[in-house]
């Protein structure tokens, strides 16, 4: 009965999920970081690296559509998930918060801009109209080390703005 | 594929049990090189700090059927049973639990951040010893249920952490939920007058542990004497712990500012933070103080609105 629930590094329980809208699988150790599988086994190197325990945002992604650090995240968890990455916002094309970022000076090393994109398009998929305290909640994960947040600030409610006039 | 070489080496194998039963015996079996993992958030931060081995088994909680599930226990008890893998994201917006238990949200919101939240669980939380969340838990009379040798065993949270400061609890069961009491639930009728108050004082604002926190559960009378109450304070390494000296002094008294100036006095001197490099011992004694006075000055209602209302959960 043990056996089965088993997932051994050397054994083959692949990783499947769907990344990107594409079913992947990969061979990969079970308690792999997420953040690693992206960049380094699936070449998806938007996703941002750097405190790795969860205190930056940098490595911010979606899983079944819900704001995940990557680096917090192991393979296993992630098993038969979704995960949208900063490539898998765009590849319609520059989003409205992409182009709100860029119009507002959302960014100037642009480090912490892909995972601020994603929390923030999270937050507007989960509510178009968010006060300025869920907007601060939304984004206490991210930190930036550059522009103090205030172009950041603007670029949110800009997008938050435009979404309301495509609406109607 | 193959892996390289190292971290086929370092990378340990994940088991994926499916009852708490299963889960228990697994640890036992296993034995010291074997961790349950649930969210993994907190495991994550003392791996790399050195402050925990990192294990050659982990136990995935995230699959125990008995582990998952938030809601009343049944119709006539009244109390609620939150499930050991409940996220804290799901804490933070659970319409239901909000109604009866808003502590736990308002607790959930101070922990770390959204994105921390859709991973890390209540269970892990309350387990950590020094969370957020044991706080709030304590000022709500929790009880863990636990999976252990002896079978399932419900234990109140303040004998637990009472073992866990002594030193006398050695390696814990597996937690499989948190029970709440139907007595600290808020009431359904609008007029009454149950309140409660989680503050958090952190070196930061937000996305940050605390250096103080504390969590207030009060049942004021008719005429607006506190009828009942409980408080709990916690924050750095310490293990939190109820304020029964400030509880004893306020019960059956008006919250006023006479009061509120007595209750600070008790509390600088019950509040016993744990030894901290960085601040001080008697800053963190009247940040307590400070918050204890202020969540009861609000609870009272002189503050304007109760803590709670007027919050939404985020869903
Ligand atoms: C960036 C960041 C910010 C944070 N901010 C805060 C904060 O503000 N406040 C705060 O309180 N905490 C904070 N934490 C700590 C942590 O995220 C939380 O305590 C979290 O709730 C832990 O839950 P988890 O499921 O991730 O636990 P895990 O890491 O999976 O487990 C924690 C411990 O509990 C054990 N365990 C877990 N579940 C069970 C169970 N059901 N039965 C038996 N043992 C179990 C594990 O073996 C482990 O020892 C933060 C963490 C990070 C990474
Ligand atoms: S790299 Fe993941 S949060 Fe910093
Ligand atoms: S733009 Fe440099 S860290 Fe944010």
């Amino acid at each position: 009965m043990i056996e089965k629930t088993y997932l051994s590094a050397g054994r083959s329980a692949p990783l499947r999920i769907r990344v990107n809208g594409r079913e992947t699988e990969l061979d990969v150790p079970p308690s792999k970081r997420l953040l690693h599988v992206l960049r380094d086994d699936l070449g998806l190197t938007g996703t941002k690296r750097s405190c790795e325990i969860g205190r930056c945002g940098a490595c911010m992604v979606l899983v079944d559509g819900e704001p995940v650090n990557s680096c917090l995240a192991m393979a296993y968890q992630c098993q038969s998930k979704s995960v949208t990455t900063i490539e898998g916002l765009s590849e319609d094309g520059m989003t409205l918060v992409q182009q709100c970022f860029l119009d507002e000076g959302g960014y100037q090393c642009g480090y912490c801009t892909p995972g601020m994109i994603v929390s923030v398009t999270a937050l507007l998929a989960n509510d178009p109209s968010p006060a300025d305290t869920d907007i601060q909640e939304a984004l206490s994960g991210n930190l930036c080390r550059c522009t103090g947040y205030g172009g950041i600030l603007r670029a949110v409610k800009k997008a938050i703005e435009l979404k309301r006039e495509q609406t109607g | 594929m193959a892996y390289p070489h190292g971290e086929l080496l370092r990378s340990p194998s994940v088991w994926q049990p499916v009852s708490a039963e299963e889960a228990w015996r697994l640890k036992r079996e296993i034995g010291t090189g074997a961790s349950f993992v649930a969210g993994g958030t907190l495991l994550r931060t003392q791996w790399e700090a050195g402050l925990a081995p990192y294990p050659a088994h982990m136990i995935d909680l995230t699959g125990v059927a008995e582990l998952s599930g938030c809601g009343p226990v049944d119709e006539e008890d009244g109390g609620w049973r939150i499930g050991a893998i409940t996220t804290l994201a799901q804490c933070r917006s659970h319409a239901g639990l909000f109604a009866a238990y808003p502590l736990i949200m308002e607790a959930a919101r101070t922990i770390a951040a959204p994105a921390v939240r859709n991973l890390a669980t209540i269970g892990g939380n309350a387990l950590s010893r020094t969370g957020d969340m044991a706080t709030a838990l304590l000022a709500l009379d929790s009880e863990l249920l636990w999976q252990n040798d002896a079978g399932t065993v419900l234990e109140p949270l303040s004998d637990w952490l009472d073992r866990e400061r002594a030193g006398l609890s050695g390696a814990p069961g597996l937690l499989i939920a948190i029970l709440l009491p139907a007595a600290c639930r808020m009431p359904i009728t609008p007029n009454a007058r149950r309140r409660c108050a989680f503050h958090k004082v952190g070196r930061r604002e937000a996305f940050i542990p605390p250096v103080v926190n504390v969590a207030l559960n009060v049942e004021l009378d008719g005429d607006g004497a506190v009828a009942d109450i409980r408080i709990s304070a916690g924050g750095g390494t310490m293990i939190p712990a109820r304020l029964a000296a400030a509880e004893a002094l306020v019960r059956g008294r008006l919250p006023d500012a006479a009061l509120l100036e007595e209750l600070h006095a008790v509390v600088m001197g019950e509040y016993a933070p744990m030894p901290d490099p960085l601040v001080g011992e008697d800053y963190r004694r009247m940040t307590a103080a400070n918050l204890a006075a202020a969540a009861l000055w609000q609870a009272s209602g002189a503050g304007g609105r109760g803590p709670g209302e007027g919050e939404k959960p985020c869903c």
